[in-house]
């Protein structure tokens, strides 16, 4: 695993006071944060600012970083030494070398030590299932996480395929990781934000408690031709000038596939012609929204310029006249 | 050892219609209920009380997490994620209307 240096994460000189540490993080979190940030990569960096403050804020955590040394460089091959621990106490932690890494993505801020680094976790257990055993209690806990789906996704229902891990007892009565494979259904007409509550999928309880559930967080990933709003989607469609003036009747793309439209006559550059129920399914749904963009062929061949000619002639027509003269 | 298995899971979904008692959005939200009660008294959310409970709306479930995240993370309160998620989501309306003018300015 990789070395981080959490205080150059942090933008930090390693004597910085831990009002320094608080004040670097909130301005990282700020412009990482992934609810509001428009940086690249916000969501990765948000999560490795995360996992330096929770080592830099805890005295405990910090002493034993420091403890490491500063000759250590950010992506340097890392193992723990052998006598690491020894003297620290970290609570809610497990024994060192307790990885465990979830395969699919915390939901944005919802990171939990379970999101941090291996690095993290050989250091300070980060959440692994096994956090907690030797002193007994163990509460079931919920997981959240992301899940992205494309505009289709959302419209016709999809499946995912998620690899979790959770501690199970061996037949020689160790504890193990039991790693399954669950496919879910995500039902059509999901919304952006929504949640899908996968019961039992958590953390599992102690003393045949039941486990927590797993939230997946449906995102709807960014489209080339619709834009959603809610259920509603939108779609900038080119039109000739004489279908926008005469009327047409043009087959429109809906996510459902194409249906026929019937522009109407003197119809004007950004109208917006409404195709209900086209949007995302759902009890109420969504309707599609068919914004008009004229596109003037060019006057590039001796009769289009002679269509153009006519029709400033004949046509007595300013597109000027609003303005104040 | 590490044994696999594969099984095929329900899903949930907490659809739109649904209304939610607090007690659950707190749990769903990682917030306190006086915190989902003073978002609600602030206009990001519509409560109803039904039989001992407060509810509210599933469709209201995304503007609390974001809210519970910026208050965690951000460590701004709870006027503050109010005012940030009203924003954004101003944000995110103006820049749909960039996007539709500058698709019917731009190239075919």
């Amino acid at each position: 695993m990789e070395y981080r240096d959490y205080y150059k994460l942090l933008g930090l000189e390693r004597s910085a006071s831990a009002e320094q540490i608080k004040t670097a993080y909130r301005r990282l979190a700020r412009k990482y944060h992934p609810d509001v940030s428009k940086e690249k990569n916000a969501e990765e960096r948000f999560k490795e600012v995360q996992e330096a403050y929770e080592v830099l804020k805890d005295p405990e955590k910090r002493a034993a970083y420091d403890q490491l040394g500063s000759e250590w460089k950010s992506g340097q091959q890392f193992h723990p030494p052998p006598d690491w621990g020894s003297g620290f106490e970290f609570s809610g932690g497990p024994p060192p070398g307790g990885s465990r890494r979830r395969t699919y993505r915390a939901a944005p801020g919802e990171s939990g030590a379970e999101d941090f680094s291996d690095f993290f976790a050989s250091l300070f257990g980060g959440g692994s299932p096994f956090a907690g055993a030797g002193v007994g209690a163990h509460a079931a806990r919920d997981h959240h996480a992301r899940v992205d789906i494309t505009l289709e996704e959302a419209f016709r229902g999809t499946t995912r395929t998620l690899e979790l891990r959770r501690p199970a007892v061996a037949s020689d009565g160790s504890l193990a990781l039991e790693t399954h494979t669950v496919r879910v259904t995500i039902p059509a007409g999901v919304t952006e934000g929504q949640l899908i509550r996968l019961q039992g999928q958590g953390s599992p309880g102690a003393a045949g408690a039941p486990a927590g559930d797993l939230y997946l967080e449906v995102h709807i990933l960014p489209h080339a031709l619709y834009q959603l709003d809610g259920r509603d989607v939108t779609l900038t469609f080119p039109v000739a000038p004489w279908e926008a003036a005469l009327g047409a009747s043009v087959n429109v793309p809906t996510l459902g596939g194409a249906v026929a439209m019937q522009i109407p006559a003197n119809s004007q550059p950004g109208q917006k012609l409404r195709l209900r129920g086209r949007g995302l399914p759902g009890a109420n749904p969504g309707d599609e929204y068919v914004q008009l963009k004229v596109v003037l062929p060019e006057a590039s061949s001796p009769q289009a310029r002679a269509l153009y000619e006519q029709m400033r002639a004949q046509l007595n027509f300013d597109p000027r006249a609003d303005f104040a003269r | 050892m590490v044994r696999v298995s594969t099984q095929l899971l329900e899903a949930h979904l907490i659809t739109e219609g649904d209304w939610i008692a607090v007690t659950e959005i707190c749990a769903l939200c990682r917030l306190e209920p006086a915190a989902v009660l003073e978002l609600g008294e602030l206009g990001l959310v519509s409560a109803r009380h039904s039989g001992d409970a407060w509810q509210v709306p599933a469709a209201a479930l995304p503007r609390l997490r974001v809210a519970a995240r910026l208050m965690r993370d951000l460590g701004v309160n709870v006027s503050g994620a109010v005012l940030a998620i009203e924003l954004l989501e101003r944000q995110r309306s103006l820049e749909r209307r960039i996007h539709d003018l500058e698709a019917l300015g731009g190239g075919h």
